[in-house]
């Protein structure tokens, strides 16, 4: 049997990889190893000079180990929030209304991604840095609001969820016609709750200066970080608009094989 | 689901539209794993963590009662948009193995690697047999009533007994410096910590611990009620997150 040019233009689109609904993913799977590189190579750091220089914020090498990455944490997240969230405003879509449906298709695929980074990140901070905290904090008596682990943990992992949590509700308002028209209640939740964990650090801090020897996690002053990580629940109702919307348009495509 | 659906849009894609929807199947999987371990992690932590954290915590009055009642909350919420929306019985299930693998992570790279913590000092607990029941009954009862009132009931009741094939060898006692204690207490006093639980001995001091063996069943029991309580309250924050409203302005 003969094959025509449109089959096999059509044959090549389907051996393609990645598919055209999922031209971010070699980015995203990028997304995903430098920030396990990040966050692995600072628990290497904190496993190289915790002990060592990370035990006593008077002594001269804290300053040198632990402030120093204290100031390029703080800088390097001011910068990664302006170019990030820059860019995703300045490349905005500004012609939503003739978006092709596939290309929609395609957005919303993108903008799963953006928020599963965003999760990722709120997996180091929320989880494995969190009690991480509590395990530095039963061997090492704090004298300072930036130990070792904090300076990491409150000073890197919380911004840096946030300005992800920022990029992918920018990315949604930017470049999908629904998130563009009305703001997603859902998604600012889910973005504007964990962000208030940031917040918190300040009450939390305030409290610790009351109490410092006796290290409970399951005390009121760190509940300001349980509410807010509530709001993470705000993805269900992101779920349900996006899976409606998907099969509002898939509806609409060409069966294909 | 909230959007009014014509029955057509539910019939199974194939082709293309199979796949795609098979990617975002993935992809949603992906960011449920992190989102659920990270978030109910740091819920669990901060709201019962250190009965979760040391083996000299897990007493007989407060972790039965308390651990049962935080564990529960995710998974109702997740349960109520999972089970109402797509009709998946693994809302429970999907958290309580996310709470698990973070706290592993932790305790093994946090705890015993960085701080030299023995692991059998710092196991996690498990509330999986909890979650596989939940979801059970939410999945054959098909009811927020029943499953408040059986499943609540009965993650709490089998939160116990799951956990004392793993932590009852630390309730041994053991004779050290002429005072009867238990190996974990043991555990308490060879690595010191700003977290040593000085207080758990004084609340022992109560009036409960006159009934001795009997003191674990009650607190098990009174979980098991404000279990029912806090999963109907938890299936209702999870709706009312679960939201598809678009706003003019914030």
């Amino acid at each position: 049997m003969a094959t025509i040019t449109e089959q096999v233009k059509a044959l090549n689109e389907q051996a393609k990889f990645p598919p055209w609904y999922l031209k971010d993913l070699y980015r995203y799977l990028s997304a995903f190893g430098v920030l396990t590189a990040i966050y692995m190579g600072f628990r290497i750091y904190q496993g190289a000079y915790g002990v060592s220089t990370g035990l006593d914020a008077t002594e001269p090498a804290f300053e040198i180990y632990w402030m120093r990455l204290f100031n390029f944490n703080v800088t390097f997240v001011t910068l990664f929030a302006g170019v990030s969230w820059g860019y995703l405003w300045f490349t905005r879509d500004k012609n939503l209304e003739n978006l092709k449906p596939k290309e929609e298709i395609r957005r919303y695929l993108t903008l799963t991604m953006w928020i599963s980074i965003y999760t990722f990140a709120v997996y180091w901070a929320g989880s494995y840095f969190a009690e991480q905290d509590n395990s530095w904090h039963q061997v090492a008596i704090r004298d300072t609001p930036f130990t070792a682990n904090h300076i990491i943990e409150f000073y890197f992992n919380f911004p840096m969820y946030v300005i992800l949590g920022g990029c992918a509700w920018l990315y949604a308002r930017t470049r999908l016609p629904l998130y563009a028209k009305g703001i997603s209640l859902p998604l600012t939740l889910a973005v504007v709750g964990p962000f208030m964990i940031l917040v918190s650090v300040g009450f939390n801090e305030w409290g610790h200066t009351f109490w410092f020897r006796e290290e409970f996690f399951a005390a009121p002053i760190h509940y300001g970080f349980v509410i807010g990580v509530w709001f993470a629940h705000g993805v269900g109702g992101i779920l349900l608009q996006g899976v409606t919307r998907l099969i509002e348009l898939l509806d609409g495509l060409e069966e294909t094989a | 689901m909230s959007a009014n659906l014509s029955p057509r849009t539910f019939r199974p894609y194939t082709g293309e539209k199979a796949r795609i929807a098979r990617a975002y199947d993935y992809l949603v999987l992906v960011l449920a794993l992190f989102l659920f371990i990270g978030s109910f992690h740091l819920h669990f932590a901060l709201t019962v963590g250190d009965w979760d954290f040391w083996v000299d915590w897990k007493d007989r009055q407060w972790w039965p009662l308390v651990t049962p009642l935080i564990g529960i909350t995710f998974p109702a919420a997740v349960q109520a948009v999972l089970w109402t929306n797509f009709r998946l019985p693994l809302g429970a299930t999907l958290c309580v193995a996310c709470l698990s693998i973070g706290t592993w992570i932790a305790r093994v790279f946090a705890y015993h690697y960085w701080n030299y913590f023995p692991i059998n000092m710092v196991m996690p607990s498990t509330m999986l047999p909890s979650a596989l029941f939940l979801d059970a009954v939410l999945m054959l009862s098909n009811s927020l009533t029943i499953t408040a009132i059986f499943g609540g009931s009965a993650f709490a009741l089998l939160f116990y007994p799951s956990n004392w094939p793993i932590f009852g060898m630390f309730h041994l006692p053991v004779e050290a410096g002429n005072s009867q204690l238990t190996v974990a207490d043991m555990f308490g006093f060879q690595y010191i910590r700003t977290g040593m639980p000085e207080y758990l001995r004084i609340i022992e001091r109560g009036t409960l611990r006159t009934y001795g063996q009997i003191a674990t069943p009650l607190s098990a029991f009174c979980s098991a009620l404000l279990c029912t309580l806090m999963y109907t309250l938890w299936w209702h924050i999870g709706k009312w997150f679960a939201t598809t409203r678009y706003l003019n302005r914030i």
